[in-house]
């Protein structure tokens, strides 16, 4: 169904990061936002994603944004990086999803949502960190990983799952012995995203926790928000809800920390 | 969402969190509709992997079950849980309770009317004296063997114990069950057990498509369990008949086993008789004694006269058939598939040893069955992507290998269905070796193809 010659094969198609994105990356990690604005500026795409994304309303921002550099004033360093990356992501995001009922406005919520929701997260737990704060964009490239390569086999996993409850991360294991965060992690290596990011995103999956006992506190936060997100009716109806297997006992020792945090009673 | 069949029972596998904002994107209209349709002795929706509910969020699968308790009579409710979820359900729906709550889908499936691993050894305690007491009739009905534990104390005492009981049941509680016919398997033979009156209802709670599926994957002995048999009335009576009508078709037997005609006119037993029911005072009138097995055709078809061949209209399907295994084999272990030789003739297979077996059978626009013969080793490398994991649980491999062929039915019902031939799948059946599969097979032309993937071979058949 799928085999390593096919995910070889979708890892080589994926082009490097466009030279824009690098130079306003490098500047957002030196700290000079107006430099990284004016970068920012020359790319339409970035710019009208940017514009697209800081105006939804979980960023609560009450007048729209609408110029670069205001963007990145607003948002500082840490989430500007954070936005960026959020955009490199959507580059791999195919024209018309197949596998997922997703469109593009309901895939950039999902990266808002969760991007917001994290760093409430990491505000609560002290860390301020724009690796760690960007580690949340790796996270929705597994949905498109997962897209990339079930797509064409919608109807051969519909089969497989009508007789064996399995999430397309396992189905993808068991097959290949490399998941869909281990491809994400390839991904983050092509473009030279900060090694922290990856292994956060790693532990996320519920699947392999890290040795890194911080890195792994923040796999079983990130965890849980992913499926805080993914029951959220949007994504439930996109049968986004079980594309991986939610690992309850993973999270049980930080549940009541998230509920509070996240008003949930 | 839709239910996953598994074992008779149909199971719901919410993820995450369950409120009232989106427990009804998890359950469309269609899904409830789907799931009424679904031929299960048990609905269920599992809390394992969600992480927090409330009553809202229950509330949609609430509904569902009222509406699948009424229209089918199965019984209904959630499972794996914790004791916490478990005391907040019960706090939800107080003095509403009307479907059940199972701790675990292993607990579920001792309750479910067609599961076929009876004779456990069942710990189990409720506090409430009439639930330990439902629940230990229930038990005893489904072939167990129910030890109840008095208090909590005893119940602590007793599962300490280790390795003493096969299951132990807590945290369930039984709400309306089932008042279907229930159905076991032991051996060749099927067993349903009917109680107090049989009447028109009959017609209601027997699961007919079980019967049909049953007939057509080869069972030909199906025993009434009537002990508890109060009365029959005519109703009941035409219904019994047809059902032996049907039965003769297949050249089946149906006989009852512990009907009294004390309450019940001695007629009804000699129409009965005439239309080719038997009637036996016990159980192991017929269970013990093989002769009369083999005569009934529990354990052997020699005596079946099915002259049913495989006709021109199914030849002509062939390459759909082998192309759906091919796929599915191709599919789940990532080789290619190369056909080898085909030929039609009685069902050969050349060394039984270390060979299990399972089949599908199909009905519609048109019958029959397909059979898949591996060595052991090659059907565990066929369904390691279903297990996951080394295992030489034979049960195991087999359940594994009822579920390769059911997908493998899917996919003849998908291709013929592209050629606008409907049929419909029965329930898969496994064989543990060559003689079982014989016992059904032996006489039967068939188109047998010989199949290889990675220079393992592996056997397809094709038959009415």
């Amino acid at each position: 169904m799928i085999t390593n010659e096919k995910i070889n094969s979708f890892i080589e198609k994926i082009p490097p990061a466009p030279k824009a994105l690098q130079t306003t990356i490098m500047f957002l990690n030196n700290g000079e936002l107006t430099k990284a604005a004016q970068i920012a500026q020359t790319d339409l795409a970035l710019k009208s994603y940017l514009k697209n994304i800081v105006n939804k309303p979980i960023y609560g921002f009450k007048n729209e944004v609408s110029e670069v550099s205001q963007i990145f004033g607003i948002l500082g360093v840490s989430s500007s990086q954070q936005t960026v990356y959020n955009y490199m992501i959507t580059l791999l995001s195919p024209d018309k999803w197949e596998l997922f009922k997703l469109k593009e406005s309901t895939f950039h919520e999902l990266q808002a949502k969760l991007s917001r929701r994290w760093k409430q997260i990491l505000e609560h737990l002290d860390i301020d960190n724009k690796e760690i704060e960007s580690a949340i964009t790796l996270l929705p490239a597994s949905i498109i990983v997962a897209e990339a390569l079930f797509s064409e086999k919608k109807a051969d996993v519909d089969l497989l799952r009508s007789v064996n409850n399995l999430d397309l991360n396992t189905i993808l294991f068991r097959l290949c012995n490399l998941d869909l965060f281990d491809i994400c992690e390839k991904i983050s290596t092509k473009w030279e995203m900060p090694a922290q990011i990856a292994q956060i995103v790693q532990a996320s999956s519920g699947f392999k926790p890290s040795n890194d006992d911080k890195l792994n506190n923040l796999g079983k936060w990130m965890h849980l928000l992913l499926f805080y997100e993914l029951s959220q009716p949007m994504f439930i109806e996109a049968e986004l809800n079980d594309f991986i297997e939610f690992q309850i006992e993973y999270v049980s020792d930080i549940y009541d920390e998230f509920a509070t945090l996240m008003d949930i009673s | 969402m839709r239910a996953l069949v598994k074992n008779g029972i149909g199971v719901f596998s919410p993820q995450g969190f369950l409120d009232g904002n989106n427990g009804g994107t998890f359950l469309s209209i269609e899904d409830i509709e789907a799931t009424i349709k679904l031929n299960a002795d048990m609905i269920l929706v599992s809390l394992k992997k969600v992480v927090f509910f409330n009553r809202n969020g229950l509330d949609i699968f609430v509904k569902m079950f009222k509406k699948i308790r009424e229209e089918k009579h199965i019984p209904v409710g959630f499972c794996d849980y914790d004791l916490k979820k478990y005391q907040a359900i019960h706090n939800f729906y107080k003095d509403d309770l009307n479907f059940s709550l199972f701790g675990s889908l292993s607990i579920a499936e001792l309750f479910a009317a067609s599961f076929k691993n009876s004779n456990k050894n069942v710990l189990l305690y409720n506090e409430d004296k009439s639930q330990r007491s439902a629940m230990a009739i229930e038990l005893h009905d489904g072939g167990h063997n129910p030890i109840l534990a008095q208090t909590q104390e005893d119940f602590n005492k007793k599962k300490s114990k280790e390795n003493a009981y096969d299951v132990i049941v807590e945290n369930t509680f039984l709400g309306q069950m089932g008042n279907n016919v229930a159905a076991r398997v032991t051996g060749n033979a099927i067993i349903y057990t009917v109680s107090s009156f049989l009447d028109a209802e009959i017609g209601n709670i027997f699961n007919i498509a079980y019967h049909n599926n049953s007939l057509n994957v080869g069972f030909r002995l199906f025993i009434f369990d009537a002990y508890k048999v109060i009365s029959m009335n005519v109703h009941a009576l035409n219904f019994f008949s047809r059902l032996a009508s049907s039965a003769a078709e297949y050249n089946a037997t149906i006989c009852f086993v512990g009907l009294t005609f004390e309450k019940t006119p001695i007629t009804f037993k000699e129409t009965l008789e005439d239309a080719g029911i038997m009637f036996f005072e016990q159980m192991d009138d017929i269970l013990a004694d093989k002769e009369l097995l083999n005569e009934l055709g529990a354990s052997s078809v020699a005596t079946v006269k099915n002259k049913r061949i495989i006709n021109k209209v199914t030849v002509s399907e062939l390459p759909k058939f082998i192309d759906a295994t091919v796929a599915t084999i191709e599919m789940m272990t990532n080789s290619n598939a190369i056909k080898e030789a085909a030929e039609v003739h009685a069902i050969k297979i050349e060394n039984h040893d270390g060979k299990i077996a399972s089949s599908i059978g199909f009905y519609g626009d048109i019958d029959g069955m397909v059979i898949l013969v591996f060595p052991k080793d090659i059907a565990k490398k066929a369904c390691q992507l279903l297990i996951g994991e080394e295992t030489d649980d034979l049960d195991l491999i087999l359940d594994t290998l009822g579920e390769l062929v059911n997908i493998v039915g899917g996919k003849i019902k998908t291709l013929l269905s592209d050629e606008k031939i409907n049929v419909n799948i029965t329930l898969p059946r496994t064989y543990p070796d060559i003689n079982s599969l014989l016992e059904i097979s032996q006489n039967r032309k068939g188109v047998q193809v010989d199949l290889a993937f990675d220079n393992d071979k592996f056997l397809f058949f094709l038959t009415r």
